[in-house]
C-alpha cells in the first residue's frame, strides 16, 4: 500500500548499538555491553575513559536477554565481585565483536600495510626509485585489488599483488646485489648457473682460477643462488650480500 | 603600421649609445602593464584606443583572466626623440610577490628601470622590493607617479591637497632609496676599516667614524625629484603623463621667466609673486599656491572637471582649440566623457613620448656600464674580485667597452628560458605565397588528382598500392609535424654584454657553477670539450658545453622576429638551447669568462606539494613535464624524495596554481593530482611553562608529581651504544632567541665556514692543514672573515646576556645543525675533551676525535627530523655532559672482522630515523629472514655507525624530556582594505589564527593598511576567502616572514579544574598544535593516536529493522 507505516516511538530500546564482549571463564559465559567502535580504542590505550566504553558497569551472562551474572559466579570465576574491575578484565581479555568502523579501519590498515610493503619492495625500473605509497594505493584500487584476506602477513599478500600491478604500471622488484667468490674446477660452470639467475652482471674478475662476481638478482632467487654456491662448491665458495635492495637513495633536485 | 623595420633595427642595434634596456617595476596593480600598453601603442603594434585595456604584454590566458602579470617579457620599441632615433628594449615584469623571481630575471638584463607607484596606495611592499632589486643590480631608476586620475575622480582632492599628497609619496619613495644607500655605505666601510687596522701608518684612522662614510659618499644623484627630470606624473589608463619640463617650457614664454629657473622652481615650495612676476620661495609659509599647483595641477583639474564631471562639450572644443589639438568628430560625438578625455589628454600630454624621452635622457646606455656593476656581475659578494684568474680580470674592460667588433670576445648572459609554442616561431609562421608557389601547388594537386583517378580505375595495380602507401607516409609525416608544432620550444632570454653573436657561431655554454680557474687549468692540461655533449651528459664538476647558435630572435612581446646577428648591448632571444641551458647560463667565446653571479633571490619558495599522475603509467610524462617546468621557471624547485615522491616547491599559492596549470596543459599534458600543500614546521623545546592553558599558575605540587623524576634524572639522558662500549650523557635546552635568530640569519656564513674550514677536517696530516687553511682563507674575502668575527662577537653577547647558564657557550659550540648550518647547537661540555669549537679546524690526539664526525653526524640526523613529526628542529641546544669510550682493543675488534659488511650497514644507519610503527616492521622482518649467516654473526655493525645512532637516539630522548612545542612558519601579510570591510577582514584573520600587528589609516583616504601575521598552514584559500568576505575590497599579499612557536603542548589535554571548566572534558575546541602534528604524521605515514569515534553516545542508533 501507498500508505507507509507511521513511525511510532517505542519505549523498548533495542540493543542495536551495543558491542558485546564475551568471555568464558570457569565454565561460565560472561558478557559486557559496550559502545560500538570503542573497544579497540580502549585496548590500544587511546581511549582512557571507561565510561566512554562501557554502556553500564554490569556483567551479564547474556546481554541481549538482559540476564545479569550472579555475584557468586563472578567470585568463582574472577575471584572478585567488583563489577567495574571484572568489566575491565573482560574488556582486555574477552572475545570481541568487531564493529563496523573498527573493521573498516582494520581493513584500511591492512591495505595500507600491503601498499607500504609493495612500495618498499619495488622500484620504478626507469628511475630505480621507489613509487610513493599513495600511488601504489591508487594503482591497487584501480586494479580492483581488494584485501581478500582479513588476516595474514602483509608481505605474502604484497608478493601476490606485485604481478597484478605490473600490468598497469612499470614496476619491478628492487634487485638484490650480491658478490660471489667461486674457485676450483667448476667455477666456470657455476658462474653460468649463477649468471642465469642474475638479472644483470655488474663486474666479473678472474684472478687465477678464482672468480669474483658481482651481480644483481631478484630477491626471489636468493635461496637458489645460495644453494648453488654452498652445496656445489662444497663450502669453498663465498656468497656475500652487498645490499638488500638497489635503489637510488637520498633526495635529488630534478634538473 | 609598424615603425621598426629590419634595416633600421640593425642600424640602431649597432650603436649602443642609442639603445636603452629598461624594465618596468612596481607593486601589483600599480599599472605596469597598462603603462607598457601605451608605450607599445606608439609603435603602431596596437591601437592607441586599446592601450590600457588590451594588456598586450600579458599573453597568457590566465594572465588575462586574473588581470595580473605572471612573467617578464620583452618588446623592442623605436623612439624618435628630437630627430634622434632610439631602440628601447622594454621589459614588463610581474608585481605579484609570488613571481618576484621573474623580476630578478628582468632586472639582470637591464640598465635602467621605470618604477611605477600608485599615488593613492603609495609605497607598498613590492615597491620597496623592486627598488631594492634595482639597487642591488646597480641599475638606475626613474619614477612614474601613476593613477593621478584617482586623486581627482576618486579621492576628490583639491589641487593643493593633491600636491601635498604627492610630496608625501615622493618622500616615502626617497626614504626607501636613502635607506638602501646608507646600508650600502655602512657595509662598504667595514672592509676599509679592517684594512686600516692592518696598516700601521694609518693609525690615526683607527678612530673611524661610522658616519664619515656616509658624509663622504655623494647621494644627491640618488633621489627622485621632479626638477631633476626623473619623475613623471601620469595616468596610464587615460594615456597622459608629464614631467615638469613640459610646463616649464610652456610657461617660460608666457610669464617671461627663464625656463631654467622655472625648471628648478616648478616643483617645490615656490610661488609666483603676482605683481612683480617673480618666483619667490616659501609658498607654504605665506599661504600661497605653489607653482606646481597653479600651473600644472589646476589645469588638469579643470580639464577633468569639464570633460568627465560636468561633460560640457562646447567647452571641450574651446580647450582643445586653445591647446592646438584637433579632436575627431567621432570622439566629439562620443557620449562617454572618458573617451574624449583620453583623446584630449593623449594629444596634450602624451604619456609614451614623455616617458620614452625621459628614459632616453636619464637612463644609461648599455655602453655606460659602471665598473662596480661589471665587478658585481663577475664575482659574488663573498669572494674577492682579485681572486679570479688574470684572464678573467681582463674581461672587465671588455664589459666596460661594450664593443660589438668582430674581435671582441662574445659574452652573453641568459637569465631565463621561456616557452613559446613552436608554431608561433617565425620560421614556422605562414607567410603569403608568391605566384610561383601557388602555381607549383596547383600543379601538385592536379597530379595527385590524376593519380587518384588512375588508381580508382586500376585498383589492383601494384603502382596503385605503392601510391597509397606513399600517401599514408605523407599523412604520418604531417602528423609528426603537427605534433612538433604543438610542443613548446624554449627561447633563452638573453643580453649581449660584449661582441656580436651571429647565427652559426660556435660558443661555449658556461653553467652557473662554472669556475674559470679550474676550467682554464683543465683546458691547459689538454682536455677538449666535446661539441656533442649536452647538459644531460655532463658529470659533476663539468659545467661547459659547446653549442652552435641556431636561431636568434628579436623579442616583440607575443611575437618573435628572426635576426642574423645581435651586437653588444641588446636584449634578444636564442632558440635551440634546450639541451644546453637549464635555467640560466653564460655564453661566451672564451672559457675565461666567469659565470654571472646568481640572481638575487627575494622570495623563499615555501609552498610544497607532492605531485603524481592520475594514471600510474603517465609517470614518465610527468617527470618530463616537471623537467620542462623547472627549466622554464626560475623560482620552481622539483625534489625527488627518497620515498619516490616528486615534490614541487613554489613561491606561493598563485604561483603554484600557475605551475600546475602549466604542467597539465603545456609540459606534461597528462592528468595530475597534487597533494594538499605540504607546510613545513619546526620542532623545538621551551622552558617549562609557569601558567596553564587558562592562565592559572601551575602549582608546584602539580609539577612535582608530574615531572618529579624528570627533574632528577629525566632531563639528562644517559645512553650506551648497542655493544656497550661507549656511553653518552646528553641534555636538551632551548637556545636563547637571539642566538637562534643569529644562527638563522647567518646560515650562508656558517655554510662558508663549514665549506672552507672543515672541508678537509677528516684528515690528520697537520702540514696539509696549514696549507689548505691559508688557501681557504685566500678564497674568503676579508669581508667574509670579518663577518665571521662579528658573528662570533654577537653570539658571545647574546649568550652572556642570556644568563650564567650560557657562560662561555660560544667557544664550546661543537657543531650547528641540521645540514651544518642550521639553528641548533651541539654544545661540548665533556670534561677533559679538548675539542676545538666550530670556528677552528680539528686537530689533536684524543682518541675520541676519531669518532668525532660520527658523533656530529648523529646530532645532524637528530636535528633534521625531530620526534614530534619528523620535521627539522629549531632553537634547540644539545649539551653533551659526558662521553666515554671503552678500551681500544675492544673497539677495534668488531670493526676489523668483517670489512664486507660495511657496504650494507652504514647506509642503514644513516637513514633518517627508523620509522616507528608497523611501517618499518614489515621492512625489517623480511630481510632478517633471508640474511646470510655471515652478516648475522656481526651483530651491531661498525662502531662509528653505532655512535651515530646512539647520539641520534640520545638527542631525541633528551628532546622529549623537555616541554616540546611545534613552530609554525608565518606569513606576514599586508592588506589594503576599505573602512567598511575592516571588521570582516579582522574576523577572517582571527578565524585563521592570524594576528594584527598594526593597522593605519592612510593619509587622506578611507583605506586602511593593515599588517598582520598569519600561519602558513592556515593561509590556503585565504586570499579568496578574504576577498569574498569583504566583497573584493581587501586584497592581501603574503610573504614568508619568520618562524613562531605555537604555545600549546601538542600532547596537552585538560587536567585542572579550571581547564575542565573552560575547555570541557574533551577540549572541544581542539588542540591546534596537535591537529597540525597529526596532519603531518598522517601525511608521512607515521602512527597517529586517534580514536575512531570521539563520543560513544553520539553514534547513530540503528533500528533493528532499518
Amino acid at each position: 500500500t501507498k500508505m507507509s507505516k507511521i513511525f511510532t516511538p517505542t519505549n523498548q530500546i533495542r540493543l542495536t548499538n551495543v558491542a558485546v564482549v564475551r568471555m568464558k571463564k570457569g565454565g561460565k559465559r560472561f558478557e559486557i555491553a559496550c559502545y560500538r567502535n570503542k573497544v579497540v580504542s580502549w585496548r590500544n590505550n587511546i581511549e582512557t575513559d571507561i565510561d566512554e566504553v562501557l554502556q553500564t558497569h554490569t556483567v551479564f551472562t547474556n546481554v541481549s536477554k538482559g540476564q545479569v551474572a550472579k555475584k557468586e559466579d563472578l567470585i568463582k570465576a574472577f575471584g572478585k565481585d567488583d563489577q567495574t574491575d571484572v568489566c575491565k578484565e573482560i574488556l582486555t581479555k574477552g572475545e570481541l565483536q568487531v564493529s563496523d568502523k573498527e573493521r573498516q579501519s582494520q581493513f584500511e590498515l591492512l591495505f595500507k600495510d600491503i601498499a607500504t610493503t609493495v612500495a618498499d619492495k619495488c622500484v620504478n625500473p626507469e628511475t630505480k626509485r621507489p613509487y610513493p605509497v599513495s600511488m601504489i594505493e591508487k594503482a591497487m584500487k584501480d586494479a580492483h585489488i581488494s584485501y581478500y584476506y582479513t588476516f595474514g602477513i602483509p608481505l605474502m599478500q604484497a608478493l601476490d599483488v606485485i604481478p597484478l600491478l605490473k600490468a598497469t604500471m612499470p614496476l619491478e622488484r628492487a634487485q638484490m646485489k650480491i658478490r660471489a667468490v667461486l674457485s676450483g674446477r667448476d667455477a666456470r660452470k657455476l658462474r653460468d648457473k649463477v649468471a642465469k639467475l642474475a638479472t644483470s652482471l655488474e663486474s666479473e674478475d678472474w684472478d687465477g682460477g678464482k672468480l669474483n662476481l658481482v651481480c644483481l638478482i631478484d630477491p626471489g632467487h636468493y635461496r637458489e643462488v645460495d644453494e648453488i654456491v654452498r652445496s656445489e662448491t662444497k663450502g669453498h665458495g663465498l656468497l656475500e650480500l652487498m645490499s638488500l635492495k638497489e635503489v637510488t637513495e637520498g633526495e635529488e633536485l630534478l634538473e | 603600421m609598424r615603425l621598426l623595420n629590419p634595416q633600421k633595427l640593425n642600424e640602431l642595434q649597432r650603436n649602443p649609445n642609442r639603445v636603452r634596456n629598461i624594465c618596468i617595476l612596481a607593486h601589483v596593480d600599480h599599472g605596469k602593464t597598462t603603462l607598457a600598453d601605451s608605450l607599445v601603442a606608439t609603435n603602431g603594434i596596437i591601437s592607441p584606443k586599446m592601450a590600457g585595456k588590451l594588456r598586450y604584454m600579458d599573453s597568457r590566458k590566465d594572465e588575462q583572466e586574473r588581470g595580473i602579470t605572471m612573467k617578464s617579457s620583452s618588446i623592442a620599441l623605436l623612439h624618435n626623440k628630437g630627430g634622434e632615433e632610439y631602440l628601447v628594449n622594454l621589459i614588463d615584469s610581474p608585481g605579484h610577490v609570488d613571481f618576484a623571481s621573474e623580476v630578478s630575471t628582468a632586472v639582470r638584463l637591464c640598465d635602467g628601470a621605470v618604477v611605477v607607484v600608485d599615488v593613492v596606495e603609495g609605497v607598498c611592499p613590492q615597491t620597496q622590493a623592486a627598488l631594492k632589486q634595482a639597487w642591488l643590480e646597480n641599475i638606475r631608476p626613474v619614477l612614474v607617479l601613476n593613477k593621478m586620475d584617482r586623486l581627482i575622480l576618486e579621492m576628490k582632492l583639491s589641487p593643493l591637497d593633491a600636491y601635498v599628497h604627492l610630496t608625501q609619496i615622493l618622500e616615502q619613495v626617497n626614504a626607501v632609496m636613502g635607506e638602501l644607500f646608507t646600508s650600502e655605505v655602512l657595509g662598504r666601510t667595514v672592509p676599509e676599516k679592517s684594512q686600516s687596522q692592518i696598516d700601521p701608518d694609518k693609525a690615526s684612522s683607527l678612530l673611524y667614524d661610522w658616519s664619515a662614510g656616509l658624509e663622504d659618499a655623494d647621494d644627491s644623484h640618488l633621489y627622485f625629484s621632479p626638477d631633476q627630470g626623473n619623475v613623471i606624473f601620469a595616468s596610464a589608463v587615460d594615456g597622459w603623463g608629464f614631467g615638469i619640463e613640459h610646463f616649464a617650457k610652456l610657461y617660460a614664454d608666457k610669464l617671461g621667466v627663464n625656463e631654467k629657473v622655472l625648471q628648478k622652481t616648478l616643483w617645490g615650495d615656490f610661488y609666483l609673486h603676482g605683481k612683480t612676476k617673480r618666483v619667490m620661495k616659501g609658498a607654504q609659509e605665506k599661504a600661497k599656491k605653489p607653482l606646481f599647483v597653479q600651473f600644472a595641477l589646476e589645469n588638469l583639474w579643470a580639464v577633468y572637471d569639464t570633460v568627465v564631471i560636468r561633460k560640457e562639450k562646447d567647452k571641450l572644443q574651446k580647450i582643445a582649440d586653445s591647446l592646438n589639438i584637433k579632436l575627431t568628430v567621432r570622439d566629439m560625438r562620443h557620449t562617454d566623457g572618458k573617451v574624449q578625455l583620453q583623446a584630449l589628454c593623449g594629444q596634450w600630454l602624451p604619456l609614451a613620448k614623455t616617458l620614452l624621452d625621459m628614459v632616453c635622457t636619464k637612463l644609461p646606455a648599455p655602453c655606460e656600464i659602471t665598473e662596480e656593476k661589471a665587478e658585481k656581475l663577475m664575482c659574488s659578494a663573498t669572494e674577492r674580485f682579485d681572486s679570479l684568474p688574470s684572464d678573467t680580470q681582463k674581461l672587465k674592460s671588455v664589459f666596460m667597452a661594450c664593443s660589438s667588433d668582430e674581435d671582441a670576445p662574445v659574452i652573453v648572459f641568459i637569465s631565463k628560458m621561456f616557452p613559446m609554442e613552436r608554431r608561433c616561431l617565425p620560421q614556422y609562421r605562414s607567410h603569403p605565397l608568391t605566384a610561383a608557389e601557388i602555381a607549383e601547388r596547383r600543379e601538385k594537386t592536379r597530379l595527385q588528382h590524376a593519380q587518384r583517378l588512375a588508381q580508382s580505375e586500376t585498383p589492383f595495380s601494384v603502382e596503385g598500392t605503392h601510391l597509397l602507401s606513399s600517401g599514408d607516409q605523407m599523412k604520418i609525416e604531417e602528423q609528426k609535424e603537427q605534433e612538433q608544432n604543438d610542443a613548446d620550444a624554449f627561447i633563452a632570454f638573453a643580453r649581449v654584454f660584449s661582441g656580436t653573436i651571429k647565427k652559426g657561431q660556435e660558443l661555449y655554454v658556461l653553467g652557473p657553477k662554472h669556475e674559470p680557474q679550474s676550467a682554464l687549468e683543465k683546458l691547459e692540461s689538454g682536455e677538449v670539450i666535446n661539441p656533442d655533449l649536452t647538459l644531460k651528459d655532463l658529470k659533476s664538476g663539468q659545467h661547459i658545453t659547446r653549442v652552435k647558435i641556431d636561431q636568434l630572435y628579436l623579442l616583440m612581446g607575443r611575437e618573435l622576429e628572426t635576426l642574423d646577428s645581435v651586437p653588444a648591448g641588446n636584449v634578444f632571444g636564442i632558440g635551440g638551447l634546450e639541451e644546453h641551458v637549464l635555467k640560466s647560463a653564460t655564453l661566451s667565446s672564451t672559457v675565461a669568462c666567469p659565470a654571472f653571479t646568481e640572481l638575487a633571490q627575494v622570495v623563499v619558495p615555501i609552498v610544497r606539494v607532492a605531485v603524481e599522475p592520475t594514471h600510474a603509467q603517465d609517470m614518465a610524462a610527468l617527470v618530463r613535464g616537471l623537467r620542462l617546468l623547472n627549466q622554464a621557471d626560475a623560482c620552481v624547485q622539483v625534489i625527488v624524495q627518497e620515498t619516490g615522491e616528486h615534490v614541487l616547491v613554489t613561491a606561493g599559492e598563485v604561483h603554484l596554481q600557475r605551475c600546475l596549470d602549466d604542467l597539465r596543459e603545456r609540459y606534461a599534458k597528462v592528468a595530475i593530482n597534487a597533494s594538499e600543500p605540504i607546510v613545513p614546521f619546526r620542532e623545538t623545546v621551551v622552558v617549562p611553562p609557569t601558567v596553564d592553558m587558562v592562565n592559572e599558575a601551575i602549582q608546584d605540587q602539580n609539577t612535582a608529581s608530574k615531572d618529579g623524576d624528570k627533574e632528577n634524572a629525566g632531563e639528562v639522558i644517559t645512553l650506551s651504544t648497542s655493544n656497550k662500549h661507549s656511553t653518552i650523557k646528553i641534555r636538551a635546552a632551548p637556545l636563547p632567541t637571539e642566538v637562534t635568530s643569529l644562527l638563522e640569519v647567518h646560515a650562508d656564513l656558517l655554510k662558508a665556514v663549514d665549506k672552507h674550514i672543515h672541508s678537509e677536517a677528516g684528515q690528520q696530516n697537520s702540514e696539509m692543514f696549514e696549507d689548505s687553511l691559508s688557501e681557504s682563507q685566500m678564497v674568503l674575502t676579508e669581508r667574509t672573515l670579518k663577518a665571521i668575527e662579528t658573528l662570533k662577537e654577537k653570539l658571545k653577547d647574546a649568550f652572556s646576556s642570556a644568563g650564567d647558564e650560557w657562560k662561555c657557550a660560544e667557544s664550546q659550540i661543537w657543531s650547528v645543525g641540521p645540514r651544518r648550518c642550521g639553528p641548533n647547537i651541539l654544545l661540548n661540555r665533556i670534561p677533559a675533551y679538548d675539542h676545538p669549537s666550530v670556528w677552528q679546524r680539528l686537530r689533536g690526539s684524543d682518541r675520541r676525535l676519531e669518532y668525532d664526525s660520527s658523533f656530529v653526524n648523529g646530532f645532524q640526523l637528530a636535528t633534521l627530523a625531530g620526534p614530534l613529526c619528523e620535521e627539522p628542529m629549531m632553537g634547540v641546544c644539545f649539551i653533551v655532559e659526558d662521553w666515554t669510550l671503552a678500551e681500544e682493543t675492544q673497539l677495534d675488534h668488531p670493526s676489523s672482522r668483517s670489512p664486507g659488511s660495511e657496504h650494507n650497514d652504514p647506509s642503514a644507519a644513516a637513514k633518517p630515523g627508523s620509522i616507528p610503527g608497523n611501517l618499518s616492521l614489515s621492512a625489517c622482518q623480511a630481510p632478517s629472514a633471508i640474511l646470510p649467516e655471515s652478516l648475522l654473526s656481526q651483530p651491531y655493525g661498525p662502531f662509528s655507525g653505532q655512535i651515530m645512532s646512539a647520539v641520534k637516539e640520545g638527542c631525541r630522548k633528551a628532546f622529549q624530556a623537555r616541554p616540546q612545542r611545534l613552530m609554525a612558519a608565518m606569513y606576514s601579510c599586508n592588506i589594503q582594505v576599505n573602512a567598511e570591510a575592516l571588521g570582516k577582514m579582522y574576523a577572517v584573520l582571527g578565524r585563521r589564527h592570524g594576528r594584527v600587528l598594526h593597522g593605519d589609516m592612510q593619509e587622506g583616504s578611507s583605506t586602511f593598511t593593515v599588517t598582520a601575521v598569519l600561519p602558513v598552514v592556515e593561509s590556503f584559500e585565504f586570499a579568496p576567502e578574504i576577498r569574498k568576505q569583504t566583497s573584493g575590497l581587501a586584497s592581501p599579499q603574503l610573504v614568508f616572514s619568520h618562524w613562531e612557536v605555537i604555545d600549546i603542548d601538542p600532547f596537552w589535554t585538560p587536567h585542572t579544574e579550571e581547564e575542565y571548566l573552560h575547555y570541557g572534558e574533551k577540549a572541544d575546541s581542539g588542540n591546534r598544535a596537535r591537529r597540525y602534528m597529526d596532519a603531518v604524521r598522517r601525511r608521512k605515514g607515521l602512527a597517529v593516536q586517534e580514536k575512531l569515534v570521539e563520543f560513544a553516545e553520539k553514534q547513530r542508533t540503528l533500528s533493528k529493522n532499518k
